[in-house]
């Protein structure tokens, strides 16, 4: 009887802290990733924004993004054990580099690629973004292998990889520049063929927009083997790696009017049937691409807010996904074509454990920065983008129609 | 004084006089607020000005109206300097719900605070045409009895506590619901921030040391310090002391409350779990922390389940605070005014309340000159016996707020 008066006298102090709910289902779990002064495993501040993440088997595979003046990491967690699990320090491996921001490319025998956005932009030939390739070894720690810079004094902005995991296909930083990297021969093609133009980069200049802003922050390889992706102002281009050409679609990205400048294609999510969807950061529209017609059809916006930063298939055909960002915070949205089309999931709030806070605690997720899918689609993991970022991990099932 | 007599018949005095001092219904009295009908509560915003020995405190209606107090001891008058929105030269889409903040005294006497959006209103519209811009910072200058707005911290974000070096005149402060950690240099009007430090509930209390380092909670409950000699966040490698069972929801909340004794170079701090912990902070690095127990222990009640959100420490080198209030109570619908000796690591309940004279206090470190605690107190309004015309706190009990002198060891009448 105490416990229940205790219980309900918790519940109406939640209700005066908050009044809504989060998305808090069953068996979803946080893991901390990030703690600074801790002999705990655990990334420290500012360099640990989860801007790339994959599902291996058991393991989590993230990169990090670090801010100025800082360098990032690669790393494993265990989603059967809820933790972290294993570290390597970027600059270990590779100095001076601050941003892994391309995701990760799934190649052959569970190799994943990667490129990284150096801290300091210099033109010398030996210096800018790196290729490189994670393997996780069988004791779960991300081993990394350096595969050199494709374009000197350029940054590696975006990056995918084609379905026979033969060739890369990334765009630089801050050129623009597009490029196929050979994984068999290392030979480098690059091409300027979506580099902005002085036209584009005055219209930039005019509404304060950066390099970060309009390049093409997400490229996906369709089932024709068309490599798509957006290029400056508003337009979506289908690179042909065959005939090695560049089309443009006649439609452009939609926009919400007089926002035609902020288009940017920031997410890609392939569905078991081959549709392709993309985010497009400009207004926060979910879009479907059709390789093949050339068509792009508007699927509206999850919420008021712009940006969507991820989107990630679940085992059921449902399409997760993050929309927002800062100065507001990311929704956790999903999308059912057939059935009830976006749903707002909000915040999601998930409980973490650890040593220390073994009674558990609630996380929020604020700022979402990557999402992706278990192998098997059972579960979808979310990584924030933070000074002190975490994971959250919850099973697909639980978000339910 | 019918008032008086009013208080004196509700509340019971619990304290023994056998082998202590002996405080009676003299050394506690409740000061009323005029000219602010719709006026509820305060949250944190007291604080105490030692250029001019005044007390500032900011009542709201927790709609969009926020009342500036400045309490004369000397003279024994409270004055309404205005409104914070016309003080503030705000607009009104970028309403304000409430002053969450402490008021804080800068280099040269003048005060600081920030502003708050309240509840699900401000959190959850955001962008929407009725959403909340965001929290400023703003500063009062006594002598020219002006208001500067000094800006926003984030676009959005409420300020729920800020504190100041005072050898800089720089504002830290930390946002809501997103719990990022922000200093504002006011010369050069720069902001910088540092990011998210806390999980699901954003700690209230920041607080200063005589250095002008700031000290905050991560979500682990661990002291957070701005490290000024580096520019840099540094963090305790252990949390604060917690009783066993503690919640998690209750270890990220942080601490409740704080005052400082500068004579003894100590900070006081009670925790959301109910600890009272005395700190001793040092120039470079975090200092030493020592558990002094728990705010009060009530048979059959878990000894981290009580809510106090204030703290004062007296003269005589002991704590005063107020359990209750925010739906948890040591005893059902009843405040207690505890006494607590540092030395003994002993409470004594020296007041005890019915909800409905006296609910819930905020205010951590406001002393006056002569020794006089201050806490901004409120007390419930029964349903339909509100003659005050006090707005009800949003999804809330009406309640009317008052001021709260308190001294141990002078008669405050």
């Amino acid at each position: 009887m105490k416990r229940l008066i205790i219980g309900i006298l918790q519940l109406y102090v939640c209700q005066l802290y908050a009044q809504y709910s989060f998305f808090t289902p069953e068996d979803a779990f946080a893991i901390e990733v990030s703690l600074d002064n801790t002999s705990l495993k655990r990334l420290p501040g500012y360099r640990n924004a989860i801007t790339s993440l994959v599902v291996s088997g058991d393991y989590i595979i993230g990169g990090t993004s670090a801010d100025a003046g800082l360098t990032p990491f690669v790393f494993t967690a265990s989603l059967s054990k809820r933790e972290m699990h294993s570290i390597v320090d970027v600059e270990n491996v590779i100095p001076g580099q601050q941003r892994i921001r391309t995701g990760f490319s799934k190649g052959k025998n569970n190799t994943f690629y990667a490129g990284t956005l150096p801290g300091v932009i210099d033109k010398k030939p030996n210096a800018g973004g790196h290729l490189i390739a994670v393997t996780v070894d069988a004791g779960g720690h991300p081993v990394i292998r350096d595969l050199g810079i494709p374009v000197p004094g350029e940054g590696i902005f975006s990056l995918t990889i084609d379905a026979k995991g033969n060739n890369l296909y990334g765009i630089t930083y801050p050129a623009g520049i597009f490029f196929s990297y050979s994984i068999a021969t290392k030979k480098i093609n690059t091409y300027h063929d979506i580099v902005p133009t002085a036209k584009d980069t005055e219209l930039f200049s005019e509404y304060l927009l950066e390099a970060d802003d309009y390049l093409c922050s997400a490229l996906a390889v369709a089932r024709n083997g068309l490599v798509l992706g957006s290029a400056p102002v508003n337009r979506m281009f289908a690179f042909n790696p065959i005939v090695q050409q560049f089309e443009f679609f006649k439609k452009e990205i939609p926009e919400v009017w007089g926002r035609r400048s902020l288009g940017q294609i920031e997410s890609w999510a392939m569905a078991a049937n081959g549709k392709l969807f993309a985010g497009n950061a400009g207004d926060g529209q979910l879009l479907e691409v059709d390789p093949v017609s050339r068509n792009i059809r508007n699927l509206g916006k999850p919420i008021m807010m712009p940006r969507l930063r991820g989107l990630a298939f679940a085992y059921n055909g449902k399409l997760f996904g993050i929309a927002g960002a800062l100065p507001g915070y990311a929704h956790l949205f999903s999308y059912d074509p057939a059935k009830e089309g976006f749903k707002d999931y909000g915040n999601p709030q998930f409980k973490m454990i650890a040593p220390g806070v073994e009674q558990g605690i609630d996380w929020r997720g604020f700022q979402l920065g990557t999402i992706a899918s278990s192998e098997d689609g059972k579960y979808i993991v979310i990584g924030e983008d933070e000074a002190f970022s975490q994971l959250l991990v919850f099973p697909a099932s639980a978000a339910k129609d | 004084m019918f008032k008086l007599l009013l208080t004196c018949l509700f509340c019971v005095v619990v304290t023994s006089a056998t082998t202590q001092n002996i405080i009676t219904e003299k050394n506690i009295r409740f000061i009323e607020y005029y000219g602010f009908p719709g006026g509820n509560s305060a949250w944190d915003d007291i604080g105490y000005n030692p250029m001019d020995n005044t007390v500032y405190v900011g009542i709201t209606d927790h709609r969009d109206k926020v009342a500036l107090y400045i309490y004369d001891p000397v003279k024994d008058s409270v004055k309404l300097k205005g409104f914070i929105n016309d003080l503030g030269r705000l607009r009104s889409f970028q309403w304000q719900a409430k002053i969450h903040s402490k008021f804080a005294v800068g280099p040269k006497g003048e005060m600081y605070f920030a502003t708050d959006g309240g509840e699900s209103r401000e959190e959850y519209l955001m962008e929407h045409p009725g959403g909340y811009a965001g929290g400023f910072m703003m500063k009062w200058d006594p002598v020219q009895d002006r208001m500067t707005n000094l800006g926003m911290g984030m676009q959005y974000e409420s300020i729920k506590d800020i504190d100041v070096d005072i050898t800089t005149g720089n504002v830290y402060a930390v946002s809501y619901p997103q719990v990022h950690f922000l200093i504002y240099d006011q010369q050069r009007n720069a902001l910088k921030d540092y990011g998210r430090l806390g999980s699901a509930h954003v700690p209230r209390m920041m607080f200063t040391d005589t250095w002008g380092n700031c000290y905050y909670t991560d979500w682990r409950q661990r002291l957070v310090k701005y490290e000024k000699s580096q520019d840099k966040l540094i963090f305790a490698s252990n949390s604060l002391p917690a009783f066993e069972g503690t919640p998690g929801e209750h270890i990220i909340t942080g601490i409740t409350a704080f005052a400082k004794d500068e004579k003894k170079g100590v900070i006081y701090l009670i925790t959301y779990g109910a600890k009272v912990l005395a700190f001793y902070p040092q120039q470079n690095g975090i200092g030493r922390v020592e558990d002094l127990g728990g705010v009060i222990d009530i048979p059959g009640k878990q000894r981290w389940n009580y809510y106090v959100p204030n703290l004062n420490v007296g003269d005589n080198g002991k704590l005063y605070y107020i359990i209750g209030g925010h739906g948890i109570y040591a005893k059902k619908d009843r405040s207690l005014l505890v006494e607590f000796d540092p030395a003994t690591k002993t409470p004594r309940i020296l007041f005890e309340y019915p909800s409905t004279v006296f609910v819930e206090a905020t205010g951590c470190n406001t002393k006056d000159r002569d020794g006089n605690m201050y806490f901004a107190g409120k007390k419930n309004i029964p349903p339909g016996t509100d003659k005050n015309g006090g707005l009800a706190e949003l999804g809330g009990l009406s309640t009317v707020p008052f001021l709260v002198k308190f001294n141990p060891d002078k008669t405050v009448y």
